[in-house]
This record gives C-alpha cells, sequence and structure tokens, in this order.
C-alpha cells in the first residue's frame, strides 16, 4: 500500500510539473479601469473604438466567456461571437448599466418583426380575409422561425424575403446575405482598422448598412444615392454593357441623380428618429404607422415629428434651425417656398408630387412557384420543397403618377 | 492547513478577487494549491460527516461523559463554518452570495446576533472578518482534532498520505469554481447551502437560516439523552436537508 501511494504521489507530481511546465501565465492580473477583472485581456489585443475601450469595458461584458480564466477551454466558455444578436441581447448590450430597454423597444420595431411585410403579402395574396386584424399571432420573424408555419404567401416570404430582418444571424449565409442581420450590429457596425483586429461600434449608421436591406420594392435605399436599378432585361443600355455599376447581389445599376440631403452628406439615420428606426415600444404593423419624421418637421415646422417629438438634430443658431447631421457639419433648414409651397392652389399636395420630378419604378411584377425544387427557407435555415422566381416586365426611370391618398396628393409608384 | 499557509501568503483580503484569479492565473503553482487547498477541504467536511455517522453507529456517546461528547461534536459546526468562509474570501460571485446571505442571518438571530456578525462575517465592511474567521476557525478545528482529539485515535501518516495524493488528483484534474461578477438573477451559493437557501424561498429567514441549521447540531450534542428520538429527528432532518439541496440545485 505504501509503495502504491507513493508511485501514485511521484505521478502526481510529476503530471503537475509538466502540466506548470507547459502552461502560460498572465504576466499580472488585468483589470478594467473600474477595477473589473478582464483576463481576457492578457491574451487578446484587440482594440475597438473609444466608447467601448478595452480599458473601460474589456470584453467579457459584450462576449461573455469566463473573464476569471485565461486556459482557453475555460476562459471561452459561453463565449458569445455577435453579442448584438438579438437571442443574447439583454445580457449584452441591453444590460442594466449598458443599454437597458433597447432591446425590448427593438424586438418589437418592424425591422425586427416584419408584420408588415408579412401582412401585406397574405391580404394581397388572398389568404386572410379583409377584415382580420392586421395584427396576429404566430406572424412575426421570430414567431415563424419558431414554428413550421406555412402557406403560399408564407413561404414565399420564408425564401424570398427571409434575410431581411434583425434575427438573421450575422454570417450565417454566403455572400452578401452574410453581411446582413446581427441585431444592433446590423445597423451599428462599420468596419474597423486591420490593426485594431476589431470593428467598429458606431452611432453614425452609414448609408451602406441601411441599404443592405432597403434596396429592393421602392428602391428607395438606391435612388436615395443615385443609383437606378436597371439592367434593362437583356438590353445593354451603356456602350454595350449592362450598367454602370453592379450591386453586391449582383444586379446592375445605372447612376442617376442623387437626392438633394445624399449630396449634402447627411445619411438615413440624420433624419430618421432612432423612435422610428429602434422602434418606441409599440408593435406597429405597418411602416406609414411606425414612421414620425416628415418634410415638414425640418422645412417649415420647428423640428417636431408629426407625433410630437423634437428632433434632437434640429437646434437653432443664430435664430435659425439647423440641422447638425452626425458628422457634426451643419446644415441651415430651408423653409418651404411661400409663393409655390403656401399657394392655396398647392394646399393638397404631397412634397414629393413636385420634389420627385423623376422616379423608379418597377411595373409588372410576377413570380412563379416550382413545387419540384427545392429552395432554402431562410428563416428555418433549410431547403424545403417549392422554388420561388421573381420576374418584372420592365423598369422605367420617369415622371411618377400623381394620386389621392385620404386628403393628400402623393406620388404612386409601382415597385 | 499547509495548502492554506501557502495560499495565504500571496493572498491579500483588500483585494479578494484578484488575489484568487492572481493565485489562478499568475503565480505558478498558485491554481493547482488553490485547488488542493479547496478539495482537500471538501474532503475534511466529508470525512468528518462520514466519522460522526461511524460515531453514533458503535454508540461512542456511551464511552464519554456528555460535556466531552458535546464539546467533539462541536468540530462538525466549526468546520462547516470554516468551509464556509472559504467561499466567502474567495471573493467572487458564489463568495459574495454566500457572505450577504450569511451576514443577513447573523442579524436575524436575537441578542447576538450582531456579535456573530462581525465575528464571522460583516462582508458589507469587506472580507477581512471572514478571512481571520477562516484562519482561526482552522486553527480551532486543528486545536479540537490535532492536539486533543488524535490523541485518543491516532491519525496514521498513510491514511493522511492516501487522502493528499486523492486530493492532489482532485487537484489536477478538476478545475475550482470561480464565478465572475454578474447580473444573473439566480444566485447559488456553496454546494452544502443549496439546502437553507431552498427553504429560504419558503419560511422566514430566522426558522430557514438559523432554526433550521441549528436542529442537527442540538440533537447531535444531546444525543446521549434521547439517543432513539434524537436518532429519527437527524435522519429526518437529513432527509428533507438533502431533498431541499436536489431541489436547489436542479433551480
Amino acid at each position: 500500500m505504501k509503495r502504491l501511494l507513493l508511485a501514485v504521489g511521484l505521478l502526481v507530481l510529476l503530471s503537475l510539473l509538466i502540466r506548470e511546465g507547459f502552461r502560460t501565465r498572465a504576466p499580472r492580473v488585468f483589470t478594467t479601469t473600474s477595477g473589473r477583472i478582464e483576463m481576457c485581456l492578457a491574451c487578446h489585443q484587440e482594440r475597438p473604438e473609444k466608447v467601448h475601450a478595452r480599458e473601460v469595458v474589456g470584453c467579457s461584458p459584450c462576449h461573455g466567456g469566463d473573464p476569471l480564466r485565461i486556459d482557453k477551454s475555460l476562459a471561452h466558455r459561453g463565449l458569445i461571437k455577435n453579442p448584438a444578436d438579438l437571442r443574447v441581447v439583454e445580457k449584452t448590450c441591453g444590460q442594466p448599466t449598458c443599454h437597458p430597454g433597447y432591446p425590448e423597444r427593438v424586438k418589437k420595431s418592424l425591422m425586427a418583426t416584419n408584420r408588415g411585410i408579412i401582412d401585406t403579402l397574405r391580404r394581397y395574396w388572398g389568404e386572410v380575409p379583409a377584415s382580420a386584424p392586421a395584427k396576429r399571432p404566430g406572424e412575426t420573424v421570430r414567431e415563424l422561425m419558431l414554428s413550421s408555419n406555412t402557406s403560399l404567401a408564407l413561404d414565399y416570404f420564408r425564401k424570398l424575403c427571409g434575410t431581411c430582418h434583425l434575427w438573421l444571424e450575422k454570417g450565417k449565409y454566403p455572400g452578401f446575405l452574410g453581411e446582413k442581420g446581427g441585431g444592433c450590429v446590423a445597423c451599428h457596425l462599420v468596419p474597423g482598422s486591420k490593426e485594431a483586429k476589431h470593428p467598429v461600434l458606431t452611432r453614425r449608421i452609414p448609408v451602406e448598412n441601411c441599404t443592405r436591406c432597403h434596396n429592393r420594392s421602392g428602391r428607395i435605399g438606391l435612388t436615395y444615392q443615385g443609383l437606378y436599378e436597371d439592367e434593362g432585361y437583356g438590353a445593354p443600355l451603356i456602350e454595350g454593357e449592362f450598367g454602370a455599376e453592379t450591386l453586391e447581389d449582383g444586379r446592375f445599376v445605372d447612376l442617376i441623380p442623387a437626392d438633394l440631403h445624399y449630396k449634402a452628406g447627411l445619411s438615413c439615420a440624420d433624419c430618421h428618429l432612432p423612435e422610428e428606426t429602434m422602434g418606441d415600444g409599440r408593435e406597429y404593423v405597418h411602416f406609414e404607422e411606425s414612421v414620425e419624421i416628415t418634410c415638414e418637421s425640418c422645412h417649415g415646422g420647428q423640428g417636431i415629428s408629426r407625433k410630437g417629438r423634437r428632433l434632437s438634430k434640429v437646434i437653432e443658431k443664430n435664430g435659425r434651425l439647423i440641422l447638425k447631421d452626425n458628422q457634426g457639419k451643419e446644415h441651415p433648414l430651408k423653409p418651404p417656398d411661400p409663393i409655390k409651397c403656401r399657394h392655396p392652389v398647392h394646399r393638397r399636395l404631397s412634397c414629393q408630387s413636385c420634389h420627385a420630378p423623376r422616379v423608379p419604378q418597377c411595373f409588372g411584377c410576377h413570380v412563379r412557384r416550382d413545387p419540384r425544387e427545392k429552395q432554402l427557407d431562410k428563416l428555418a435555415g433549410e431547403e424545403t420543397p417549392g422554388a420561388w422566381e421573381e420576374f418584372r416586365s420592365y423598369m422605367r426611370y420617369e415622371t411618377p403618377t400623381l394620386g389621392v391618398k385620404g386628403e393628400e396628393v402623393v406620388i404612386i409608384v409601382p415597385g | 492547513m499547509v495548502s492554506g499557509v501557502l495560499v495565504s501568503y500571496p493572498f491579500h483580503e483588500d483585494i479578494p478577487l484578484v488575489s484568487t484569479v492572481g493565485l489562478e492565473t499568475v503565480i505558478p503553482f498558485g491554481s493547482f494549491w488553490r485547488a488542493f487547498h479547496y478539495y482537500t477541504g471538501q474532503l475534511t467536511f466529508l470525512l468528518l460527516i462520514w466519522h460522526l455517522v461511524e460515531a453514533l453507529l458503535n454508540r461512542a456517546e456511551k464511552r464519554r461523559p456528555l460535556w466531552r461528547w458535546a464539546f467533539l461534536v462541536g468540530a462538525f459546526p466549526l468546520v462547516t463554518l470554516a468551509l464556509f468562509t472559504g467561499y466567502i474570501i474567495r471573493g467572487d460571485q458564489t463568495g459574495l452570495a454566500a457572505g450577504q446571505i450569511a451576514e443577513h442571518l447573523a442579524l436575524k438571530i436575537p441578542w447576538i446576533g450582531i456579535l456573530i456578525d462581525r465575528l464571522f462575517f460583516a462582508v458589507s465592511e469587506g472580507i477581512h472578518r471572514a478571512f481571520m474567521a477562516h484562519i482561526y476557525l482552522s486553527l480551532g478545528v486543528l486545536a479540537v482534532s490535532g492536539l486533543w482529539h488524535f490523541r485518543l485515535r491516532a491519525l496514521k501518516a498513510e491514511d493522511l498520505s492516501l487522502w493528499a495524493v486523492v486530493g492532489s488528483f482532485l487537484a489536477l484534474v478538476l478545475p475550482v469554481g470561480l464565478e465572475a461578477p454578474n447580473f444573473e438573477a439566480l444566485l447559488k451559493g456553496p454546494w452544502f447551502f443549496l439546502g437553507v437557501q431552498e427553504l429560504l424561498r419558503h419560511l422566514p429567514p430566522f426558522v430557514a437560516g438559523v432554526s433550521f441549521p441549528l436542529i442537527p447540531v442540538l440533537a447531535l450534542m444531546g444525543f446521549p439523552l434521547a439517543p432513539r428520538p434524537l436518532a429519527l429527528i437527524l435522519i429526518l432532518w437529513t432527509g428533507s436537508y438533502l431533498i431541499l439541496t436536489t431541489m436547489g440545485a436542479v433551480r
């Protein structure tokens, strides 16, 4: 017994010495400026931007893991690659000491629920009666992801629309689809420098982030930047080529005059309020219920949205209203022309009726479903029977039709 | 005891978690000695329970006067408290939670609550008192067991070596828990405290956290007076505590 004990004891001692010999030790205990221990910093050299500086925030409040360990297997337990993913965001970005309240709001926003797209599709395709309530249980992106609920319209949504929402895991699908989604970082992330080894989280949302999704249907993101989607349905337009530029998804675009706000350097988030983009806590069904900003909020108004919210970027300077954009650039706000815009004859005209002289329009939209083929259901992440294909008759860049909506004359654009 | 001296050397009670993490990640062999200290402490506790059961089954109380039996049984709460303060002083989430609960429970004891709190816990002022209590309690256990009890029943070097090897082996293969402070709504204290934590959900703090844990201590001390009814109480208490611990563990 004594010999056995001695042998086992020596074996344990030898193992201990070998383990210690191969073990990486940290030079010191790493702490953040608040004194919180972050041993991740012993190995990781990534440098996020100033607001989330490594010395202040560290790694674990966002990325989880165990900040008290340096053994990789222990330190990386429960690691979160994308802290902004809506599945974990309450514990990361939305934790009580950082950005509380936002996850709850964002999850109710249209970019997370897609209620409007789903409701419109099902209604137009005759799957729900006109009298049905707009807000129906089980018809949000998240609920569809967790269920097998389907129909013709829902199958179409799952396969062709299912990557433009905040619940999509970033990098889940290859190519440009992998850039979409990711919760908060769908908007708030821009590439960082090579030296930083970490992307930059920003409140200055660039237009490119919005147009990753807002580039189809009304194509507002493209038109805003002066891009017109037109492959010419097989008719090369420019010196025998299809278009001046190609989008990430392979579509051809021509250059047209950009929106003057874009030319002035304004991005979408300079005008659109956080309550519109991240939700105001209410669960809307359609975009027009959610949107607050109007042309008059800045031009002729007092920097107040149609829901009575003050626009923080509109400020008074030297007795005049200016808009201070995300880059800090100041833009004087011109009031509407007192003669043209205020003339009684024009009182029912919306601003766009005159200020959008030409608009890209897509005619003859139709789709085809081949039940023999399979296609990827982007919400379920698996291929299911039925492959959809979209067609259109032609694109036009011309004066839009005017129509009456309620009491107002508006532009009517097929998209 | 030996491992306790080794881990207390680089330990600074004013920065407990930094010290514990330093032991784990910076100091050579630190993680081993910390784990060895932890597992030998757990083994001491478990072996003491085993020894108690063994003594009860052999009717050891019959061979001693009541005061001496009660004094020996006193080693059990002493070791439990030493183990408990050991959790507190590591300064992590489990330790903080355990310390805060213990402090609140101590303050629920009438008349002597403040004294007990300031002798063993008072974690709202830091872990200094728990740290010193851990050392004094360990020395107390050594005094009871080493200087007096082991004269009655000698501890063989072979047995001691066996458990040292078991402790070393466990320390080599199983890393000791260390939980970063977090915002989780569910906090769990040391494993042997989970039963009390569970009962605290259902009963007033004084009943769940003071009276209930005192039952086995008093029953053991008074065992020679009424062995049969007190044995029944001990069996019922142990059974119910195991159920409560399981309930607390699976939460």
